[in-house]
């Protein structure tokens, strides 16, 4: 809902300089973190800093990923010596991200549409309780999990990672999609009750179309999440796998950052995680107006 | 068509064998428990994942409070009350509770206030806003981890984007932002900052678009100022969003961990001690286990008290 629509041609257009200065702001870091992914190393560390008018190169983008953009022969060693190739990393990151995503909005639908429909007994007590498991601090599950990982096997594997990442995101995706739920009117349940359907029936063929758009949004940020958590990917895999908020501590070394491979990962990283996000995108728009269903 | 479905999920599929592929339902047969009216079978999953996998390490955390790691005997041993006794008389600690308290308080406000103010902003459906609010959305991409390496290098003393604008407007003529004491907090904050206020304008994006159109309607006509608009209508139909938002955001504030450890591992001096640094501290560098894990109880203790006046103070049910 906007109020937008009855203001005048000169405030509309004070209105999207002033978005386009803000968001210009908030997308400054990115574009300069872009920028010292694509130039030469020497250039990093100028004074004045080059904000614009630096040197294109992809060379540091080529070691990180062990792609060749023509031209030079990419040299692919680091400091420690050997290939130091990001793109199975990137891979770990995606099947960790995408597994855990998916396991937490499965079960976290079924848990949302009971509590936003059948009512339990102290209900406000055990959403809290629900809620309560995301306040400890990271350290203090990281350990425990440690030691059960080690007895049971999970430790340094993918499932290992997706359960304690659909772990941690559990509260966010319960909490939001009961909300959205409960934007959907009750008359509807109540109506294909009568008519004989089942719970079942009325979730998956009534209301989890209806809700799509917010279980969307809520994968979206569930992703994002789990995408980039360190903590407990840091603790709970040796090398097995390795994610790329992790891997990326690789490049600073005692003899200093490699400020260029670690921006060609940030940036590099970003691809995957926005392409999830537009994928999903048609459905987020959805979602965030799907109010308009309320009366 | 709802009748039918439901016939097909009561009535076993393989008494049908030359049934439709219709009558099986789209992707998964209806699980049994699933047909009453019964929540529980539905939050059963949940459940079970949350009783393996945080009630376990919870009550670890209390057993091992009571112990303490003795490297001579590379074991744990039992000591009792110390490791609280001890709590309670650490000034780091105490520290460490201040600036967390300090570093979620600051970061909350402003990420609140910004975020409404740009949610606001980019509420409109004219050309261009779309991708405004898409671009927007990609600070969240970067790992924290990352983000912190980012702001590292725009803060340096040197040669930081940041520091270099900000002696440019004359703040300060020389040092750093994160190697002195007094600025150190608000350098990292900012990291924090930039990467969480467009998950508030997401947010709060999402509550302002499922308002229905008609008060907002019927108030312009009637002559309503737009601050009469926002103070009246939109705050008060926002609430409950802004609560929750608030809400989840207090709650990964207050165990920061990613921005301080990369950006200044606590430092200068404790100037950025947060608890969660503290008890990774303890753990890790000091193998102080027991210690460790009461910082960490202690800390769970304090979000589950501000949490819960909060939601009593929001009135939030659910």
């Amino acid at each position: 809902m906007s109020v937008a629509a009855y203001q005048s041609t000169g405030s509309r257009v004070l209105r999207a300089l002033f978005g386009w200065l803000v968001v210009g702001v908030f997308f400054f870091p990115i574009y300069y973190w872009f920028s010292i992914a694509f130039r030469p190393e020497s250039q990093v560390f100028t004074k004045p800093p080059l904000v614009f008018g630096w040197d294109f190169t992809a060379k540091s983008f080529e070691e990180v990923f062990g792609i060749s953009f023509g031209g030079e022969q990419a040299a692919t060693s680091l400091a420690g010596g050997g290939n130091f190739f990001m793109t199975p990393y990137l891979i770990d990151t995606v099947i960790v991200a995408v597994g855990s995503t998916a396991l937490v909005i499965v079960i976290a639908t079924l848990a949302s549409y009971a509590l936003s429909r059948m009512r339990i007994r102290g209900q406000h007590h055990f959403v809290f309780w629900i809620l309560s498991t995301r306040m400890m601090p990271p350290v203090a599950i990281a350990i425990p999990m440690f030691f059960i990982y080690k007895e049971i096997g999970l430790m340094d594997t993918h499932l290992g990672i997706i359960l304690v990442h659909a772990l941690m995101n559990l509260p966010l995706a319960v909490l939001l999609l009961k909300s959205f739920f409960d934007d959907i009117p009750q008359e509807i349940d109540e109506a294909a009750l009568i008519d004989g359907a089942s719970r079942w029936t009325i979730f998956r063929r009534i209301v989890l179309p209806m809700a799509i758009g917010g279980i969307a949004a809520t994968a979206v940020l569930c992703f994002i999440f789990s995408w980039t958590e360190f903590l407990f990917v840091l603790t709970l895999t040796q090398t097995g796998l390795k994610t790329i908020p992790v891997v990326s501590s690789t490049f600073v070394t005692s003899t200093g950052t490699a400020w260029g491979k670690m921006a060609a990962l940030g940036v590099g990283a970003m691809v995957p995680a926005f392409i999830f996000i537009l994928l999903v995108q048609k459905n987020l728009v959805r979602g965030l107006t799907m109010g308009g269903l309320k009366q | 068509m709802v009748e039918r479905s439901a016939l097909a999920a009561v009535v076993p599929t393989e008494a049908h064998p030359t049934g439709s592929t219709e009558a099986r339902g789209s992707f998964i047969a209806a699980p049994r428990a699933l047909l009453s009216d019964s929540a529980w079978p539905w939050l059963a999953p949940v459940v079970s994942l949350l009783v393996v996998f945080a009630l376990f390490p919870f009550f670890y955390n209390v057993w091992l409070s009571f112990q303490e790691f003795v490297p001579r005997e590379r074991a744990l041993e039992f000591v009792g009350t110390d490791n609280w006794v001890k709590l309670f008389g650490d000034a780091r600690m105490w520290g460490a509770l201040g600036i967390t308290l300090l570093y979620t308080g600051v970061c909350l406000i402003v990420q609140v206030a910004l975020g409404l103010g740009i949610a606001l902003l980019l509420d409109s459906d004219d050309p261009g806003f779309g991708i405004l609010r898409g671009v927007l959305t990609l600070t969240l991409v970067i790992p924290p981890a990352i983000t912190g390496m980012m702001f590292l290098l725009l803060e340096d003393a040197q040669y930081g984007v940041i520091t270099w604008m900000l002696q440019g407007l004359g703040f300060f003529e020389t040092g750093s932002i994160l190697g002195n004491a007094n600025t150190a907090l608000a350098g990292v904050m900012l990291a924090d900052i930039w990467q969480w206020t467009p998950f508030m304008v997401l947010i709060f994006l999402a509550g302002l678009r499922a308002m229905p159109t008609e008060p907002f309607e019927s108030a312009v006509i009637d002559g309503a100022s737009s601050w009469q608009i926002f103070r009246r209508l939109t705050l008060p139909m926002l609430g409950r969003v802004m609560a929750i938002a608030v809400l989840l955001r207090g709650i990964d504030l207050f165990r920061t961990f990613d921005y301080v450890f990369v950006m200044t591992s606590g430092g200068p001096g404790t100037a950025t001690y947060t608890l969660s640094l503290y008890a990774w501290q303890q753990t890790f560098s000091f193998i102080n286990w027991g210690y460790g894990a009461a910082i960490s109880l202690f800390s769970l203790f304090v979000i589950l008290i501000v949490a819960n006046v909060f939601v009593a103070a929001t009135r939030l049910r659910w």
